[in-house]
């Protein structure tokens, strides 16, 4: 027993002096934020377990009780083969703890790390592919078996990557420029195709389909509601169908404070912000940014691109399913999404003139800035699918073009945190100011008030303010038995305010001593004025 | 001492209930079981304990026929009970082709209840007496919830309510935006057990009460000259609870259960009573977790009140690409029969009829499995004179009529610590929609026998000819063709379009498959080969009324079976002779 305590704190200091030299796998992850659960402002909690046993964590920071603030949500691990999300979610924590502890006195964060543990951790096993799927089983091609046709490492490098196959009926070449990328040939341009280009593996059903129904699972980033794909792989039989979608879903649909939510994953409105669409946007199913929010969008978008720049950041807003659109469409929150680092474009020279296409392109960036593990060189296989023709694996490692090299996430976390700070700075921040009593007669007093937003961001998005989950302002004048409101109400709703935005009111009470003004939204904070009458 | 009067008590009681029993003085009455295992009054409604209690009591006497079970607990935590009905002693009861029926999903809407019991009850107490019955417990299975809202069903009939509330479930939600959850619900201030109206004198309102009939208000036209007493309505009874000056604002729930189905779900912005995402609601993710574990369900139905419709989707009008020819003319089929069955209930389709909304049960039930549903709107106001011209106010003729009176509260006098001196009465909460006792057990009945049209139209597999001709070198040609001589294939034109369910297999046993295919065309011997794995040939489909022919290329093959295994269209072996 002691032992085994000392091994733990052997491992524990060990780990801390160490420094990290690759992306967290579960243990790490759980022990990292454990640790930095032991800050007072911290606080870890399991929402729920995968079908894979594996923990789906929420990190609360708050100074105080989180529901007394406005809140912003983060979430990493969305997409299972995106293990920067949460490498920078965690980051981002420890940075706020640390280095900006007087930000949680106004905003509380709700971040969760890892949404799809059971498929990040096919990256740190002996077979690493990048995996979307959670650990249901699930019948991806829906031929009545499941999980029948899984890759196979037939290299035997540990890593899934592709199979060019020669063969004359194929449709893929060889790029003429770097013979290690295959395209495919446009026989309109005089272009015959002679390889045929699989994912590594064998076609294990015999389908004629290879790879297409391996381990798992639904893909956390497309089993939202809006614009579900139906009957796709990965989306699952219905929107919300796995355990840890509900317990998500359930946690922030009564988590009332939350005003917006920061999306580690492909989809990026940060670099290049969504564009309304008057005809989208007017149907009673909308499926365009409304056009105030649009506004919001641009100005988070500059805020963003002043920090990390946009050139050669690669362009989505989502393809239906996502936790992005979810989290504008259906929550009405200020939604924001980034996969938080993507390759620069080599430029070239005018004798070494860059690629255009994007993967040989990649291939020379990775060279100039020394990435290594880049691409696995093309190496001959015996394959039993392709007994009479040449067969070889190679290809680029799933998780280059998506993963800086690690080294690199610390300043990449930074930038994140500044960005996520300025947009707490503008919060909706709700104020009674310009408090003014008129007696209009001796027992009669007129209180005029004006509630202000002091936040740049308002109190609703317009998608927000449709939803009945993002509650309206409740503004309440309290009297007590002695005085007699004679005009105005004791509690009134207000549907929303603009940023900076203001709206009078006023009442007429009759009787003396003290009344108290209260004005509050879970997202936009509580302002009290008492007055004596 | 007490124990003994209570055996005492028993004993009577028994034998009281026995001789009204005794079978010599019944006179079987056709198209109704007579002398039944378990006895059930028609005329009359069960809360949710009541409705368990006549389903525990089906199963006991049934156990043959009967597996009962729970699918899931309700929000407040009661069990949601689901008969599964067959012969058990043919087949694998979950292969067969299954029929689900549901009752009650509007806590309000509670005949669904009574007529799924009907039903259950009916199947029991006819098998090996009817052989229509009989027949299909042969090779159906019926899966029965008399009500999938246990808890809010109970809150319409325990509570003061009206006709219409509550709809939702139990799940407490916040309508007024306040922070606050259910907090000004109606109050029965005249303590009748509903909530009717309330009605002011008022010099400037602009009702008075009907000097035909006092029961009616008559809203005053700008022409009238007005001699008696005006009213102004004041809305349902109730007080304002939480005293933000809003009377009745924040009711139980509101959330719709029709409306968190998992086919293209929308949130509650775009039509009010989605929750939170689809299946959020305890109760509708019960009936899903079933349906998906049980991909032998081929047809649905589901009971709602009121208006006297059979209705099939798509609910929204934005679906309509959902619902194709194919799969529309099935329906149509078997909704034009239901409309014989039902007088005064029209065949509709939901976004066109009624109203246009997202995230409704037959919505998913078609949609995303690929199971035709209908749902019944119980009761028209048809039923009280059998004349189609009669309008909404015959209720009031009819509750003199034929209800004698029963289930109108006059209006009598109440100081309203709001409004003052006002008067409360109307028609309780049983009137309007529900039916009434004595017309009850025959709308049970008709809606039971659509059912069964239904259910009756699921695929239903045979092996037809099987011819095996010698070919030279030993090998011997197996021909067999599958028939389904119902209306419904083996997978809808939208099961087709997703792939939502497996294939059909057609498997051959008991000799060497060298090859296998399907016959295209037999007269021109056009053929589609299997290449892999050719003893169990894969067919897409196994079309209503029509077969698919199969063959396969074998050598040896004395005692061969072949094996038809469809998920909705069940399990049939037939030996090769």
């Amino acid at each position: 027993m002691k032992i085994h305590y000392l091994l733990g704190f052997c491992f524990l200091f060990s780990f801390g002096l160490q420094a990290q030299s690759d992306y967290q796998n579960e243990q790490q992850v759980t022990a990292t934020l454990k640790k930095i659960a032991s800050n007072k402002n911290a606080q870890l909690k399991s929402l729920t377990k995968t079908a894979g046993g594996k923990d789906i964590w929420m990190l609360t920071l708050s100074a105080g009780a989180p529901d007394a603030h406005p809140g912003i949500a983060i979430m990493g691990g969305v997409q299972g083969d995106h293990l920067l999300g949460t490498e920078l979610s965690i980051k981002m924590a420890e940075n706020i703890l640390q280095n900006h502890p007087e930000a949680l006195k106004k905003t509380s964060f709700y971040i969760f790390p890892n949404l799809s543990p059971d498929a990040t951790a096919q990256y740190f096993s002996s077979m690493k592919y990048a995996r979307q799927g959670n650990a249901s089983p699930t019948d991806d091609d829906r031929d009545g078996k499941v999980d029948e046709d899984p890759y196979e490492d037939l290299n035997g490098d540990g890593i899934i990557t592709m199979m060019r196959v020669e063969d004359p009926t194929g449709d893929y070449q060889m790029l003429e420029e770097d013979n290690r990328i295959m395209v495919k040939a446009d026989p309109n341009k005089g272009d015959r195709g002679t390889y045929k280009l699989l994912s590594e593996g064998r076609d294990n059903d015999k389908d004629g389909v290879f790879n297409e129904d391996g381990a798992g699972g639904v893909y956390f980033n497309k089993n939202f509601t809006f614009g579900f794909p139906y009957f796709e792989k990965g989306a699952g039989e219905h929107p919300v169908s796995e355990v840890e979608h509900r317990a998500l879903l359930d946690y922030l649909y009564t988590q009332w404070n939350i005003y917006a939510i920061l999306t580690f994953a492909p989809e990026n409105n940060l670099s290049k912000p969504l564009k309304y669409d008057k005809g989208k946007a007017s149907k009673r199913v909308i499926t365009s940014i409304l056009e105030n929010d649009a506004k919001l969008n641009e100005m988070l978008s500059e805020m963003y691109n002043e920090i990390i720049p946009k050139d050669d950041a690669p362009e989505n807003h989502g393809e239906g399913g996502s936790a992005f659109e979810w989290s504008y469409f259906h929550f009405g929150r200020l939604a924001m999404s980034t996969p938080g680092w993507w390759p620069e474009k080599a430029k070239g020279d005018s004798i070494n003139k860059a690629p255009k296409d994007k993967h040989a392109n990649f291939l020379r960036y990775a060279e100039e800035q020394g990435m290594e593990n880049v691409f696995i060189p093309w190496q001959e296989v015996q394959h039993p699918d392709f007994p009479n023709n040449k067969v070889e694996v190679g290809g680029i490692n799933p998780f280059a073009m998506t993963h800086p090299p690690y080294p690199l996430v610390d300043s990449i976390a930074i930038k994140h945190t500044d960005f996520i700070l300025k947009v707490a700075q503008m919060q909706p921040e709700l104020q009674l100011v310009n408090l003014k009593q008129e007696k209009v007669d001796n027992n009669l007093t007129r209180i005029t008030v004006d509630l202000h937003n002091n936040g740049l961001l308002p109190t609703h998005t317009e998608m927000g303010d449709k939803s009945r989950w993002l509650r309206k302002i409740n503004v309440y004048m309290k009297v007590n038995g002695n005085q007699q409101l004679i005009s105005g109400k004791g509690r009134q709703v207000i549907e929303k305010l603009d940023g900076d935005g203001t709206m009078q009111l006023s009442w007429l009470v009759q009787g003396s001593g003290k009344v108290t003004i209260e004005a509050t939204a879970p997202q936009a904070g509580t302002a009290t004025q008492t007055i004596n009458l | 001492m007490k124990n003994y009067i209570y055996k005492f008590i028993c004993v009577v009681m028994v034998s009281a209930f026995a001789k009204a029993q005794s079978p010599q003085d019944i006179f079987q009455a056709a198209g109704t079981p007579s002398n039944p295992k378990v006895s059930v009054a028609f005329n009359q409604y069960y809360t949710a304990e009541g409705l368990a209690e006549i389903g525990k009591k089906i199963a006991d006497a049934h156990p043959k026929l009967v597996k009962r079970m729970s699918i899931g607990k309700s929000t407040e935590g009661r069990d949601i009970w689901l008969l599964a009905i067959t012969d058990s002693s043919t087949g694998n009861p979950d292969r067969k082709p299954g029929f689900y029926l549901d009752g009650n999903i509007h806590s309000n809407e509670i005949q669904g209840g009574e007529i799924s019991t009907y039903t259950a009850w009916y199947l029991t107490e006819s098998f090996g007496k009817v052989p229509y019955i009989t027949e299909m417990l042969k090779d159906r299975i019926f899966y029965i919830v008399a009500t999938i809202n246990p808890d809010a069903r109970n809150n319409y009939m325990k509570e003061p309510n009206t006709g219409s509330s509550p709809r939702a479930g139990m799940i407490a939600l916040d309508d007024d935006s306040d922070g606050l959850f259910d907090e000004d619900g109606y109050d029965d201030l005249d303590g009748d057990g509903s909530i009717t109206q309330m009605r002011r004198k008022s010099a400037t309102g602009d009702y008075i009460i009907n000097p035909q009939d006092p029961r009616r208000m008559i809203r005053i036209g700008p022409d009238d000259v007005v001699t008696g007493q005006r009213y102004e309505m004041l809305g349902r009874e109730g007080i304002d609870n939480d005293g933000d000056g809003v009377i009745n604002e924040d009711t139980p729930g509101y959330y719709d259960p029709n409306r968190d189905w998992g086919w293209k779900w929308q949130p509650d912005y775009v039509q009010r009573g989605a929750y939170k995402y689809p299946f959020s609601a305890p109760e509708t993710r019960a009936v899903a977790d079933f349906v998906k574990a049980h991909p032998n369900i081929a047809g649905a139905q589901s009971f709602h009140n009121s208006g006297g419709m059979i209705l099939r989707g798509p609910g929204a009008e934005e679906d309509k690409d959902t619902y194709n020819r194919a799969d529309v003319a099935i329906y149509d089929a078997i909704g034009k029969k239901g409309e014989e069955l039902l007088p005064g209930y029209n065949y509709l389709t939901v976004y066109k009829d009624l109203y246009s909304v997202f995230g409704g049960e037959l919505d998913w039930f078609y949609g995303g499995r690929g199971i035709y549903t209908f749902t019944n709107e119980i009761f028209t106001g048809f039923a009280y004179y059998k004349n189609k011209d009669g309008d909404r106010d015959q209720i009031y003729d009819a509750g003199k009529d034929l209800l004698l009176g029963d289930g109108f509260t006059p209006f009598k006098a109440y100081n309203h610590p709001t409004y003052g001196e006002i008067e409360i009465g109307g028609f309780k909460k049983n009137v309007g929609r529900a039916t009434p006792g004595f017309m009850l057990e025959e709308e049970a009945h008709r809606n039971m026998v659509f059912v069964f049209y239904h259910a009756f139209h699921m695929p239903h597999l045979s092996v037809g000819d099987v011819s095996v001709k010698s070919l030279p070198n030993g090998y011997k040609e197996v021909t067999a063709t599958i028939v389904n001589n119902r209306l419904m294939p083996t997978h809808a034109s939208q099961d087709l379009k997703y792939n939502i369910e497996r294939p059909d297999y057609i498997k051959l046993s008991g000799a060497k498959v060298l090859a296998g295919m399907i016959v295209e065309d037999a007269d021109f011997n056009v053929t589609k080969e299997q290449k892999n794995n050719p003893e169990s040939i894969q067919v897409k489909n196994i079309p209503g009324n029509d077969k698919v022919m199969v063959r396969w290329i074998v050598k040896g093959g004395n005692t061969m079976t072949i094996t038809v295994d469809s998920a909705k269209g069940g399990l049939v072996e037939h030996k090769v002779k």
